[in-house]
This record gives structure tokens, C-alpha cells and sequence, in this order.
């Protein structure tokens, strides 16, 4: 056996595992697709009434209906506008103050009690970002009633888990030095928390803040579907009422309000970070 | 022979004689600001007529109102195989809705990027505009929308994924674009390249890592709102959740609701394994 | 009395692990600046860090001006070291804070929890500050936050954060590591003047065996967590340097 033999060998080997990943890699997407199709098949082909739905005109002709808006609504708007905008700005709020304990309790260098502690963190993190903000709605709609005030919870209590899995992550990541000096001082646990960790997250937790108050916005406005008041309660009406009309001018609306909340959100980043 | 040096540093600044942490005016527009918030949130509150007093009892109130009529669950109800058959449909809805959306961001989220889109006067803003446009209205609006276009059923809600789809994930997509490095963009375009030619050999190599764990994310979003999109009527499990609510049937409901915090944190698991694999790599 | 003693210091990390300091025994006079020079992983760093107990030693003592820091309780500790001065080789400073809130925060040891909420300094404090900020040559940066510095002047910055403290012990663990060789010179000069002009004794840690010899008035030379040479500046020579490094002095 020589060394061009060899080498042959080598590569001749090299060859067929490619050609062998290749094939698997082929299978595997083939296999994906058909995924795919069958989904397809069940879910939209299976599932919809093709009957009502009819041919592509009668498709324009429902779109048609939520034209032209019915602009006799706009005097009406202006209250609910406010309140979504207020519930945004409460509930990121509400979910801010109770982001701190949640943070404490899941960062691993300043949890309390080594893994319980943690685990409870990051389970009311996942807890919060895992429900939906109309099941949260409803849970609260069904405690307190109807009105805005459920809708602001329902809003506090998904940003929760948002704001404090990245505020703890950004704690988990900090210098360590600024603390050893503070230590070194003779500051206070509190001190040392203050001083040390405190300036190195902020930048962190108010541009997460700010995002997740913008997201809010939009998530105030459909509380209103279940009741929970602002312009989805505005909404519902108009559904209920068959007035398609009036949902186009309350999803202008809603744009309008998410657009001055875009530019609100750019102005004060630019001032604070 | 030791020599011990003096200091020789000269000191040309000039020494102050008081300090003031408030700087005029920069402390003044902050505390107005301050100030405006919390004026702004008493406002709030007052307008809205939030029961403050409510607050502190709503919690044990809430608690209460669990144990009594959410607790036991209907853990047979959730059981059901047909209610497990909308589970099943869900997760597809959820992975069409996802795969059309990324599929769909993909170019979007190209022409949405600032550096490499391929017209800035007006590809750019469309772009933009379509992103932002699908971000701003809320999956259970697009929902309500397809619903009554196109009748109850999996498809309003296929489609109203996709238009979260396409908001969620071009926006990041957008983000990673406008990140890289455009030297290797210049290469290739210096080699002659035509505009598809730069994205694919430019562009998508540099993207791809973050792109899939962005894709993986917003799979793991839309799954969540899956699950939700039913009670507005577009498929999935969040039918049986709106029947047992109007039912006050308040034990099923615990069930469902069970069921969906269930499924969404497996899926965050799962979501969460898959893009520390890749990130990994 | 001596202002520092240590008595039979020993430290490991881990309970299974090496003795980084295997018995170490010295004392430092009210007018002394000490600095402990060695080979690295001697122990230096570890040494300086039991004083305030930044690190926990596993036995011996450390008595500052009589009072056994070793024993004490976490709020009497926090006194003892507010009267303990650090100046750190990484500056270890809060970087988003201004150089005055950095300075400031040497006095955090005085200051309630409450007053230092909302940063509320005494005036004799800020005074104090602005004294010493000009005798670092940082006046003009007061209010500049601190990432916007070089090397050199983060270091003032630190030094002054350590003299604002109104200290009667400064400990400073390798000040130029992170310096230029001709900043480092201008440091280190600084810290002795500081030093001398409050009468403050310091034990100081380095690798330049030069600058040791040249600011220092004692050198205490540390090898393998063991201390090998005790003594006067004035009497290290070639053969005491073997000795404590083991190998051919250049």
C-alpha cells in the first residue's frame, strides 16, 4: 500500500460520510415538508368553510365592508384613546415595581437561598411570559369586574417576566470590582447593591422598560375584547354590532396611538440613555 | 543608593470651591420630568376610577376565587380526545403560521434593513411600514379581522400568525441585518454581483445563526398566542376555553387553562434547548 | 503601638485546596510605607485582601491599632474597614458614576442608608472631596463620568476615593499593574505623598521591584505564601532578591 493509495482511501471515506450526511440531511427535509403539507391539509384545507367563503370576489367584497371607516366614531374615541395609553403606562409601571423582588429572587448572585429561591424566580418569570395577556385578563376580569382596572393588571403581570429575566440576566453578567471596592469602603449590604449593581443594569432596565411599555400599548388595546376596558371595549361594540366600519376607524386608532407611543418611546430613550 | 522622588506632577487646574450635584438645567427638566410622571399616574388613576383600596384585597381575593371555583381542575375534560385533537391542531396552526411568517420575513425584513435594501427612497419605508404595520395590530385583532373575512375556522388563524409572524420576526430579522459587517457586503459586490448574489453570499451566512434562534423565538411566541386565538374564533383550543368561560363551567376552565400553561412552557423548554444548541454551534 | 499587626496568617481558598499563605507574621509602624514584593501566586494579593477581610483567613489574627479585625461581626467589620483605605490594580471603579459620586463614595462607610439613597453627602464631605480632587489634579473632571479617563487618572481617582476615607491604614494591591511605566512612576509618587502628608501607613503590594525599592522605607518579601525577608528598603540587595524570587536577578 502506498502513500497515493492511501490518500485515496482517505478521501474515497471523507466522500461517502458526505454523501451519507447529505442523504440524511434530504430525508430529513423531505420528511419536514411532508409535514408541512399534511398540516396543511388538516388545519386550513379540512377545516374551512369553503362554501361560505365562495370565490376570491366575495374574499374583496367582505374586505370591502370594513370600508370606508365610519368617522362618526371619532368623538368617541378620544376617552377610550386615553385610557389604553393610561393602562400602558400604569400597568409598566405596576410591572416594574414588581420586577424587583423577581429579580432579586433570579439572579444567581444575589438570590437569598441558593436554588430555591432562584427556581421560584425564574418560575414566576416563565409563569408570567408564558400566560397570554387576555388569559391574564381573564382571570382578572373574573376576581374584579369588569373595567380598566383588570386590564391594567392583566398588562403588569405579562411584562413582569419580560423585564425581570433580562434585568437578572444583566445582573448576572456585572463587574464584580465596583462591588469589592464598595465592600472594601465599608458599605452596607445595601450599599454594595446600590452603588455596584445598581448604575451597571440601569441602562438594561430602562431600554427593556421602555420596549415593553411600547408592546403595552398594543396589548391595552385589545383588553377591552374581554372587558377589560380602553379601545377594545370600543372594539367589541363595533363587532357586536356588525358596524365593520367603525372597527377599520377603531384600528386607525389604535395605529394612531401605537405611532404617538413609537415616538414618545424615542425621545425619552434618547433623553435617559 | 535609593533616591526617593517627590510628586512631580504640576498642577495647572483650578480649584473649585463648590459643587452642586444639581446642574442647572439639566436637573430641573429632570425633576419636571420626574415630577410630570407622577402627577401623570395620580391623573391616571383618578381618570380610569381605580379602586385603590380594591388593590391591596384583590390578590387574596384572587387566591380565594382559585381555590374555591378553579380548584379541582377538570383534568378528564382536558384529557378528551377532542380536545386533544384541537391541542394537536393548535401546534399546527402555530407551525404554519411561524413557517409562512419567517418564510415571508425573510425578504421583508431584507428590504426593510437600511444597508442593504435595495432601493432607499422607497423599498425602505414600504418595508419598514409593513413591518411596523403588522407589529402594531394585535394577533387577536388580525384574528377577529380574518374571522369575519373569512369565517370561523384554522385559516383566519394561520393568517393572523403570519401577520404577527411577519412583525415579530422582520423587526428582529431587520435588527441582525443592519448589524453586520458590510465589508464582506463590498466584497461581494465588488466582484460584480448582482443584488440576490450579495444577499445570499453576503448577507444570509453572516445572519444565519442569529436568524434561526430569532425564528426559533418567534415560533415559541406564536405558539402562545395559539393557543389563545380559539376564544376569538380562529382555531385551536382557545375555542373550548371561550364555551367553558360563557358556560361558567369554571372547573373546565381551570382544565384548559391548566393545559395551556402546560403546553406553552414545554414548547419554552423545548424553544429555549434548540437556540442554546445553535448558539452553541 | 503598631498600627497593623498580622499574627500567623494562613489562608486556603478551599477547604481541600492549597494554603495560599502558610503562616505570615509581620507589623507595620505609624510611620512606614511596607510593600511586599515576591514572585506571583506568593500570596501578595490574598495577604492585602486579609487585612479587610475582602478574603476570609483560616487562622492567625490581624490587629489594627489594637482591635482584632479577624473576630469581629459583619457591622463592627464594616467600621474597621471604612478606616482602611483601598486603592485597587483595576481602579475597581463605579464606571457610569462621575469622578465626584466615585470619590464620594469612599465616605459610604459614614453614611446612612438613607443618605446614600438619595446620595446626600455632608458638605464637610463634598468639601473634603474637592480638596483632595485638587490635590490629585482632578479638578477639571469632577462631574466627568468615570469611563471617559485614562488609565492614570482612574487611578487618581481611586486614590483619592481611598483618602477621603480619613483613613488609618492605606492598602493598595499592585496600583500600577494597569499603568504606563511613566504614569506608573507619577502614581506611585502620588500615593507616597498622600501617605506621608496625612501620616498614614501603608502597606502597598508590587511587582516592580525598582518602584518598591524606591518608594518604600521597608520591604517585606513574600515566596510560596512564606515570608522570606523582613527589613529595611535600604537593605534588600541582590543576594535578599534571589532569595525571594529564586532565581538570577537580572
Amino acid at each position: 500500500m502506498n502513500q497515493d493509495t492511501l490518500q485515496k482511501n482517505q478521501v474515497d471515506a471523507i466522500i461517502l460520510t458526505r454523501r451519507k450526511a447529505k442523504e440524511i440531511r434530504y430525508c430529513f427535509y423531505t420528511l419536514l415538508f411532508l409535514l408541512v403539507i399534511w398540516s396543511i391539509k388538516i388545519t386550513i384545507i379540512d377545516d374551512t368553510d369553503w362554501d361560505r367563503i365562495g370565490n376570491i370576489g366575495s374574499i374583496f367584497r367582505s374586505m370591502a365592508r370594513f370600508f370606508p371607516p365610519d368617522l362618526s366614531l371619532i368623538k368617541y374615541l378620544f376617552k377610550p384613546t386615553v385610557e389604553t395609553f393610561m393602562m400602558a403606562f400604569l400597568g409598566t409601571i405596576i410591572a416594574v415595581i414588581l420586577s424587583l423582588p423577581v429579580v432579586w429572587l433570579g439572579a444567581r448572585n444575589i438570590t437569598p437561598g441558593s436554588s430555591m429561591t432562584y427556581g421560584i424566580g425564574r418560575l414566576i418569570m416563565t409563569l408570567s411570559r408564558s400566560i397570554h395577556e387576555v388569559v391574564w385578563a381573564l382571570l382578572f376580569v373574573s376576581a374584579v369586574g369588569l373595567g380598566a382596572f383588570p386590564g391594567i393588571m392583566a398588562v403588569a403581570m405579562r411584562s413582569i417576566g419580560f423585564i425581570s429575566k433580562v434585568t437578572a440576566e444583566a445582573v448576572e453578567d456585572i463587574d464584580p470590582r465596583p462591588l469589592e471596592a464598595i465592600r472594601a469602603v465599608g458599605g452596607s449590604q445595601f450599599q454594595v447593591i446600590l452603588f455596584g449593581i445598581v448604575p451597571q443594569i440601569l441602562p438594561v432596565f430602562i431600554g427593556n422598560t421602555i420596549f415593553q411599555w411600547d408592546i403595552n400599548i398594543r396589548r391595552s388595546a385589545i383588553m377591552g375584547l374581554v372587558g377589560a376596558g380602553g379601545l377594545g371595549l370600543m372594539l367589541q361594540r363595533q363587532l357586536l354590532m356588525y358596524n365593520y366600519g367603525g372597527v377599520t376607524t377603531v384600528v386607525i386608532a389604535v395605529l394612531v396611538l401605537i405611532g404617538l407611543g413609537e415616538v414618545f418611546s424615542y425621545y425619552i430613550r434618547k433623553a435617559i440613555i | 543608593m535609593i533616591v526617593v522622588k517627590q510628586d512631580a506632577m504640576p498642577s495647572k487646574t483650578v480649584s473649585r470651591k463648590t459643587w452642586s450635584r444639581f446642574k442647572y438645567p439639566q436637573s430641573l427638566i429632570r425633576f419636571s420630568i420626574y415630577l410630570f410622571i407622577l402627577v401623570f399616574i395620580g391623573y391616571s388613576i383618578a381618570y380610569m376610577n381605580i379602586p385603590l383600596d380594591r388593590f391591596l384585597t384583590m390578590f387574596g381575593r384572587l387566591g380565594k376565587m382559585i381555590a374555591t371555583r378553579y380548584y379541582p381542575p377538570d383534568i378528564s375534560y382536558a384529557l378528551d380526545k377532542d380536545y386533544l385533537r384541537y391541542v394537536l391542531e393548535t401546534i399546527q396552526m402555530a407551525y404554519l403560521g411561524a413557517l409562512f411568517g419567517v418564510l415571508l420575513s425573510i425578504p421583508i425584513s431584507v428590504c426593510a434593513s437600511f444597508n442593504v435594501t435595495p432601493n432607499r427612497k422607497f423599498v425602505y419605508p414600504i418595508g419598514r411600514f409593513i413591518i411596523m404595520f403588522c407589529r402594531s395590530i394585535h394577533e387577536m385583532i388580525w384574528a377577529i379581522l380574518f374571522v369575519i373575512i373569512i369565517g370561523f375556522g384554522m385559516l383566519p388563524g394561520v393568517l393572523a400568525l403570519t401577520m404577527f409572524c411577519i412583525g415579530f420576526a422582520g423587526k428582529l430579522f431587520a435588527e441582525e441585518v443592519e448589524a453586520i459587517k458590510m465589508g464582506q457586503i463590498e466584497a461581494i459586490r465588488a466582484t460584480g454581483a448582482n443584488f440576490f448574489q450579495v444577499i445570499l453570499y453576503g448577507v444570509f451566512p453572516q445572519v444565519k445563526v442569529m436568524w434561526t434562534g430569532i425564528a426559533i423565538y418567534t415560533w415559541d411566541s406564536a405558539f402562545r398566542a395559539a393557543t389563545v386565538l380559539g376564544y376569538f374564533g380562529a382555531g385551536g383550543m382557545g375555542w373550548y376555553l371561550k364555551q367553558t368561560i360563557e358556560q361558567l363551567d369554571t372547573l373546565r376552565v381551570s382544565a384548559i387553562l391548566l393545559s395551556i400553561i402546560t403546553l406553552v412552557i414545554i414548547s419554552e423548554i423545548l424553544s429555549a434547548w434548540a437556540r442554546n444548541k445553535i448558539a452553541k454551534k | 503601638m503598631a498600627t497593623l499587626e498580622v499574627i500567623n496568617l494562613r489562608v486556603r481558598y478551599q477547604r481541600s485546596g492549597p494554603e495560599i499563605l502558610k503562616g505570615v507574621n509581620f507589623s507595620l509602624e505609624p510611620n512606614d510605607f511596607l510593600a511586599v514584593i515576591g514572585p506571583s501566586g506568593a500570596g501578595k494579593s490574598t495577604l492585602i485582601r486579609c487585612i479587610n477581610r475582602l478574603v476570609e483567613p483560616t487562622s492567625g489574627e490581624v490587629l489594627l491599632n489594637g482591635i482584632n479585625v479577624t473576630r469581629l461581626g459583619q457591622r463592627e467589620l464594616r467600621k474597621a474597614r471604612r478606616s482602611m483605605g483601598m486603592i485597587f490594580q483595576e481602579f475597581n471603579l463605579v464606571e457610569r458614576m462621575s469622578v465626584m459620586d466615585n470619590v464620594l463614595s469612599g465616605r459610604l462607610g459614614y453614611t446612612g442608608t438613607f443618605r446614600s439613597l438619595l446620595r446626600m453627602y455632608r458638605k464637610s464631605e463634598i468639601q473634603k472631596a474637592l480638596e483632595i480632587l485638587d490635590k490629585v489634579g482632578l479638578s477639571d473632571f469632577v462631574d466627568k463620568r468615570v469611563d471617559q479617563l485614562s488609565g492614570g487618572q482612574r487611578q487618581r481617582v481611586g486614590i483619592a476615593r481611598a483618602v477621603i476615607q480619613d483613613p488609618k491604614l492605606l492598602l493598595v494591591d499592585e496600583p500600577t499593574s494597569s499603568l504606563d511605566p511613566k504614569i506608573a512612576r507619577d502614581i506611585m509618587g502620588m500615593i507616597k505623598k498622600m501617605s506621608t502628608e496625612a501620616s498614614i501607613p501603608a502597606i502597598c503590594n508590587i511587582h516592580d521591584v525598582q518602584l518598591a525599592l524606591e518608594f518604600s522605607n521597608r520591604i517585606i518579601g513574600l515566596q510560596d505564601g512564606h515570608k522570606k525577608f523582613d527589613g529595611p528598603a535600604a537593605s534588600v540587595n541582590r543576594n535578599v532578591l534571589e532569595e525571594i524570587y529564586a532565581f538570577e536577578v537580572l
